[in-house]
């Protein structure tokens, strides 16, 4: 509740400041009021830009404070912990990047992933996130704060969302001004699709990504802007650390260049967008192929094509624009820049089309199907709120042109894969925050402003003052305000002051429907689960972390665990165990060989099980509490990335009822209820009765009575069962001393001396038979069955 | 154990002399009650022993002995003057050597010389960790524990003994086996042995008990305690344990079924156990490597913190597990001090749970920076390591770490140790100072930063702008002053209506004139500077300046018109007329003022 009020007080001071900002006449004008216009102006000027970056600087820090505080909710609901799944394993590079430095990780060659495959970690992965917490780590401790790498991790997303509230700050104003920039991040700090990927505890990619993603844009505006190299060499550089910390690099490296090409083709080619994106193509791939993950990638793959193919265009527009000082011949220049320009911006779409609709966004969203089961939907998102109020903005100027562009780019992305919404996420806060401004602008200034036309908007005196270089920025939007301003001079303060409060009250709903968001649907650590009794207290099922710890502690150490992919990245985490398959899931036919064995019946499974040298099953059952993502639920998952690589062994079919239903009942298949995933979930759990209403052996995640109640294992034994039965580990029993025979076989062949040679035969006849015993009896029977 | 003895071989000497005196002296065991408690995982031997001294001389000390097969087992041995007044005095012990024979001795130094032909009543207590060893060495979920003492069923003594009796406690009254040397009566969970008469000196006979042990086998493989003092009002403890069921293996599955259905199901395991921790702790956690152990409880008593350590799974035999405990204690109940000398007196070892064995243990105290002439004392001998040094919060030359180990511990260890330091108390300033050192050259360079010009290029062009904007504004502000010196006079005339006061008028006049001249002068003198700087502003401001003085004529205008009104000159209908023609000549030029103070 308290952050709510933070974040809700954050917001509205925010919101105020902002339009005070913006109108330039927040503030009364006390001793300068000359009776008539100008007194606000001259006031602000008085005290030269101090009050005001005093403000933006509260507001921005309150920001920071609401938007990091907002992200606590499951640090002080639970712990300072790792939450999910792909955290654990950012945590465990990192860690070992802490304790092992930089090379031995970049070199680092996990042996406990993909037994017996391995994995080369330093190579796969996206560096940038273990590199920055190792590196506060690593400064932190220099400095003698002996802070645990663990709380690094988990803190690191909630600092950095404040970093992403002062770059989305930063942008906002150089494509608006500063009041849409201040509310921008106070949108981007508390809104919920951004929240969702930066919790604290939640230490994945994306959470230092979106920063660096807005930063880039910054400076790539900055640049575009002001056309100096410095600018590029940082947007690049910020590009090589967004390239670093996350895949979605490519959405810069195709939305830059689509900007450039946008503006080539509204004919707004200048020497300052030459410039900025030579250098920012050249510089920008040379460093993202540093990383060795991406590697020659920029240079191969067709993502990148796009920005090769607009820094040709570019190129080949210079060269002409070159030639048409030298030249007299307008006609044929025109008609020879028409053709090539057209060419190119074929090819481009081409690349584009093809890129997109065609395989990266298929494999991409086929990859993902199995993760976006743990992700809350997505409609908490905050678009219904504010696509409503998202202003018409036909202003096209250079910079500004940036900002329709990635909206589009973004909404399409976001339609593509729901995955992607975070990259949509801080576009939609920019345009609202924009829009927001401008209905500010419009309905909260000051009365005195209005009779004598504003000259000129002091937020961008203040652009003018601050930044010391000039643009020709500071006209066209004095136009636009003047043209704003004109068509509601006869509006009433009634009206005004109705459209302000409802425009706060929306703010503020916003401000409450975040945090609701945040507390409800983003803040469990999914490691612990919590239910809470009618008496309002609360239950904590640790499971999870009992079993894992069971595991760390109770098994040899290079015991090998074999699991459904879901949980590789925390047995190896939290239990330091070798797996089999884990939550990089690169290697389908691995995969599908787990799948396989679990969806087999058990003597089959043992077979697989010996082949992959597998020590220990662990599997989750929720039937006792009711857990509904338990291995069960997730079973047909297994089944079918089994048949797709094994499709003689495993049917699909045959684990559903003749009725086509996957009941775990009597009623269910019978190959789904000796399946070894029903026998080790459902071991001993058939003599188990929960409460008197209902029978022993009732699931209560399938709310059915289990079908198959005497389950005997013959080459398992249950190893461990955490409290509520979440976790169940088996033991694949050692191989019995069953070779013996052949060795007896061969003692008996070597005493054939002593024996006579009927025996011998009668010997081997009988070891024949016994060998090929199935065969056997299957041709006997056949041939029984022909006659 | 302790090293001075063994690296002093005069003393070695001198001691073995006198012990050869003591067994000449004629000590005799007149009569001994031994108790052996074996119904916890640790086998406590207490021994009344009534030693008379039948030889010549008054004898100064008398000599203990243990098994050689028990003595790497030995915790702790201890003796104790059975006083008069059921006050136990106990008494200081020496490990020696006897020449000839083989097992682990003590010398017991006697508080007062026992003389010839007295009697001494002296109680004998020994703690033997990891001696029940279990048999069978693995047993299912579903079976009991079974262990087997092997000890002796005489007391091992130099001295001859009269009279003895044993009495054997269990933990159970079922028995597999036991020795039956002398016809012992076994009645439940208790087996007395003996008397046994006039035993010879360093006899020993096999005693082997097989009997049924549930007690939880835990025993702590290893403890880190790490005490950090600071003199801000804090000792933070944090224990870092390894714990393992060093009972009968757990063989075949563990089945949670039975383990929650069946009251005896895994009835060796060890669920959770009590830790007591001092009164006065706060801020208990309790962890490990992957988060908090949500499965504990903690209770505040009155004397103590209860914590109910319950580790995240149970133990059964040959499990382990791992954990953390910390807490914070308020330094002034175990800090004193004394000028700048400071005596922190702290357990050596605390409380993990009743009866506990410990195997190794290691104590870390960490002293504040700046602790000189660092002294240890123990109630024990303890191994010491070679000091450390721990860097943590704005720590600069590290704070000293007193490292110290031991192995074989039991609960009996759990006494005081006191480090003596000396600590400058100027030096606790340095850690605030530090922080605001720091703070300050942020700001100084913040400072630096903003009002110096870092730039490698000059734009010559930019520089002029920004003077002439510092010009402007200062024109403004004038400006605005002057606007608002007419408004004054404005209120002047006003009260002027009212009071009439031609005087109060006239000096109004009189500073609006002085002060209207200085600003107008001002703006004048930055006008010019703004020529100077080549600013095209400059005729804007003398745009101004023109229209100004009409405003300052129109304001003359009117003072004179409600002079003339006073004076009764003019109607007040015409003055009102005139009075709103001037008033809108004025708005007029105010107006164009300000949208040229816009356009600057």
């Amino acid at each position: 509740m308290a952050e709510q009020h933070t974040a809700s007080d954050c917001k509205q001071r925010a919101s105020q400041g902002a339009g005070g900002s913006v109108s330039g006449n927040g503030r009364p004008n006390t001793a300068a009021g000359c009776g008539g216009g100008g007194g606000g102006l001259s006031g602000g000027l008085t005290q030269p830009a101090g009050w005001q970056s005093l403000l933006s600087f509260t507001i921005l820090f309150l920001a920071w404070l609401a938007g990091f505080s907002s992200r606590l909710f499951a640090v002080i609901r639970f712990e300072s912990i790792i939450h999910e799944f792909d955290p654990w394993f950012n945590y465990r590079s990192t860690h070992h990047l802490s304790t092992n430095g930089f090379y031995e990780f970049l070199n680092w060659f996990d042996e406990r992933a993909w037994y017996p495959l391995g994995r080369i970690v330093g190579g796969t992965v996206y560096p940038g996130l273990m590199v920055t917490a190792g590196l506060i780590h690593y400064l932190l401790n220099l400095l003698n704060v002996t802070v645990h790498i663990r709380d690094v991790c988990v803190f690191l997303a909630p600092i950095f969302s404040g970093l992403t509230a002062i770059s989305t700050f930063l942008l906002t104003r150089e494509l608006w001004n500063q009041g849409a920039g201040l509310l921008a991040a106070c949108f981007i700090a508390i809104v919920p699709g951004y929240i969702s990927r930066s919790v604290a505890g939640s230490f994945d990619n994306e959470g230092i990504a979106i920063f660096a993603l807005q930063f880039t844009y910054y400076l790539w505006v900055k640049s575009v802007k002001t056309g100096s190299v410095f600018w590029t060499i940082g947007c690049c550089l910020s590009y090589f650390y967004m390239v670093s910390a996350w895949g979605g690099y490519v959405f810069i490296i195709n939305l830059i260049p689509l900007h450039v090409f946008v503006l080539l083709l509204m004919q707004r080619y200048s020497r300052r967008l030459y410039i900025a994106y030579s250098t920012f193509y050249i510089v920008g791939l040379v460093l993202s192929m540093q990383i060795p993950f991406v590697g020659f990638q920029p240079i191969r793959t067709s993502e990148h094509m796009a920005a090769a193919g607009v820094f040709a265009l570019l190129q080949a527009y210079a060269f002409l624009q070159y030639l048409k000082d030298r030249l007299t011949k307008q006609e044929f220049q025109t008609l020879f820049f028409l053709g090539v320009s057209l060419a190119a911006g074929v090819v481009f779409l081409t690349v584009i089309y093809l890129t997109y609709t065609g395989e990266t966004a298929a494999t991409m969203a086929t990859q993902h199907h199995s993760l976006a089961q743990h992700m809350p939907s997505l409609y908490f998102s905050p678009l219904p709120l504010i696509n409503p109020i998202k202003p018409v903005i036909l202003n096209l100027d250079t910079e500004r042109l940036f900002d329709p562009v990635l909206s589009a780019f973004a909404v399409y992305f976001a339609g593509v894969m729901v995955r992607l919404m975070l990259t949509l996420t801080p576009v939609v806060c920019m345009l609202s925050a924009i829009a927001f401004s401008s209905v500010f602008e419009h309905y909260l200034g000051d009365d005195m402003k209005r009779e004598n036309p504003p000259a000129e908007d002091s937020s961008d005196e203040d652009d003018k003052r601050n930044s010391g270089n000039l643009y020709d920025k500071a006209g066209k939007v004095r136009k636009h305000v003047s043209e704003q301003d004109r068509p509601e001079e006869g509006l009433g303060p009634n009206i005004k002051s109705i459209v302000t409060m409802l425009m706060l009250m929306l703010l503020m709903m916003f401000a409450v429907h975040c945090t609701w968001v945040t507390s409800n649907a983003y803040s469990s650590p999914s490691v612990v689960l919590a239910s809470y009794n009618h008496d309002g207290s609360r239950n904590i099922l640790d499971d999870f972390r009992e079993a894992y710890y069971w595991l760390r502690q109770n098994t040899d150490e290079h015991a090998r665990v074999m699991s459904w992919w879901d949980y590789g990245y925390q047995i190896a985490g939290m239990a330091n165990r070798t797996t089999l398959v884990d939550n990089n899931t690169w290697n389908n036919s691995h995969i599908a060989l787990v799948g396989k064995a679990m969806s087999s019946n058990e003597s089959a499974a043992y077979e697989i099980m010996k082949s992959l040298d597998v020590d220990y099953v662990l599997i989750i059952f929720g039937g006792v509490i009711g857990y509904s993502g338990d291995d069960i639920n997730k079973f047909l998952w297994m089944v079918r990335i089994a048949e797709g690589e094994h499709p003689k062994d495993i049917r699909e079919s045959d684990y559903f009822t003749p009725q086509g239903e996957f009941r775990v009942d009597k009623a269910g298949s019978p190959t789904l209820l000796n399946c070894l995933m029903y026998k080790m979930s459902y071991y001993r759990f058939g003599e188990m009765q929960l409460d008197f209403r209902t029978p022993p052996g009732f699931d209560r995640t399938r709310n059915a009575e289990i079908g198959n109640k005497d389950i005997r294992l013959k080459h398992l034994e249950e190893a461990f069962t955490s409290e509520h039965w979440l976790v169940r580990i088996y033991r694949v029993k050692k191989q019995e001393n069953r070779q013996a025979l052949d060795h007896k076989l061969r003692n008996v062949a070597a005493k054939q001396k002593y024996t006579s040679k009927k025996v011998c035969i009668s010997c081997l006849i009988i070891v024949v038979i016994f060998k090929y015993r199935f065969f056997f009896f299957f041709s006997i029977g056949y041939q029984m069955f022909m006659q | 154990m302790s090293p001075t003895l063994r690296f002093c071989p005069c003393l070695l000497l001198a001691v073995s002399w006198l012990l050869r005196a003591a067994a000449a002296d004629g000590l005799v065991n007149e009569e001994v009650k031994r108790t052996v408690d074996l119904s916890t995982h640790l086998a406590k031997i207490s021994a009344e022993i009534l030693l008379a001294n039948q030889g010549g001389s008054p004898v100064q000390s008398f000599t203990l002995a243990l098994e050689p097969e028990l003595g790497p087992h030995l915790a702790y041995v201890g003796a104790s003057v059975k006083g008069e007044e059921e006050e136990d005095e106990s008494l200081e012990l020496k490990e020696t050597a006897v020449h000839g024979r083989s097992g682990t001795f003590f010398q017991v130094q006697l508080p007062s010389a026992l003389a010839a032909g007295g009697k001494l009543r002296v109680k004998v207590e020994t703690v033997l960790t990891h001696v029940l060893r279990p048999f069978p060495s693995h047993i299912t979920q579903a079976e009991r524990q079974l262990v087997v003492f092997q000890g002796n069923h005489y007391l091992y003594s130099p001295y001859p003994t009269r009279s003895q009796s044993t009495r054997v406690r269990l933990a159970s009254k079922t028995v597999e086996s036991y020795t039956k040397l002398g016809n012992p009566s076994k009645n439940d969970e208790v087996i007395e042995y003996g008397p046994f008469k006039d035993v010879a000196p360093f006899s020993q006979d096999t005693m082997k008990i097989h009997y049924e042990n549930n007690a939880p086998f835990l025993t702590i493989s290893s403890i880190t305690r790490t005490i950090e003092v600071s003199h801000w009002g804090n000792i933070a403890v944090e224990e870092t344990i390894d714990l393992r069921h060093t009972g009968a293996y757990l063989k075949g599955p563990f089945s949670r079924y039975d383990y929650q259905r069946q009251s005896d199901s895994g009835i060796s395991s060890v669920k959770s156990f009590k830790t007591i921790l001092p009164a006065s702790a706060q801020d208990v956690y309790y962890r490990d490597e992957i988060g908090n152990i949500s499965t504990s409880h903690l209770q505040v008593l009155e004397d103590s913190v209860e914590v109910e350590v319950r580790p995240r799974f149970p133990l059964f035999g040959g499990w382990k597990t791992h954990y953390i405990i910390g807490y914070n204690l308020p330094s002034y109940e175990y800090l004193y001090t004394l000028g700048d000398q400071y005596a922190l007196k702290m357990r050596l070892i605390d409380h993990v749970y009743d009866d506990q064995v410990i195997d190794h243990m290691t104590v870390k105290v960490i002293l504040p920076e700046g602790a000189r002439n660092v002294h240890l004392d123990t109630p024990y001998v303890i191994d010491r390591s070679p000091d450390q040094l721990h860097y943590t919060y704005l720590d600069t030359f590290g704070r000293p770490v007193l490292v110290a180990t031991k192995n074989n511990l039991v609960e009996q260890h759990i006494q005081d140790m006191v480090v003596h330091y000396t600590f400058n108390k100027i030096l606790m300033l340095q850690e605030p100072l530090l922080v605001v050192g720091a703070f300050y050259i942020l700001f100084f360079t913040v400072i630096i930063y903003v009002r110096l010009d870092f730039s490698i290029t000059k734009d010559p062009a930019a520089e002029v702008r920004m003077k002439v904007a510092s010009i402007t504004e200062q024109v403004l502000t004038l400006v605005n002053k002057r606007l608002g010196l007419y408004r004054q006079m404005d209120e002047v005339v006003n009260r002027y209506k009212q009071s009439r006061d031609t005087g109060a008028l006239n000096s109004g006049r009189k500073t609006l004139e002085a002060e209207h001249r200085t600003l107008t002068n001002d703006i004048a003198a930055l006008q010019a500077r703004l020529k100077a700087e080549g600013s095209d502003l400059a005729e804007k401001v003398g745009e101004i300046q023109k229209l100004d003085g009409q405003v300052k004529e129109l304001v003359n205008q009117s003072c004179q018109e409600s002079e003339r009104l006073v004076a009764g000159k003019v109607k007040k209908e015409t003055y009102i007329t005139s009075e709103k023609t001037l008033a809108g000549k004025r708005q007029e030029l105010i107006s164009r003022i300000d949208s040229l103070l816009d356009a600057l």
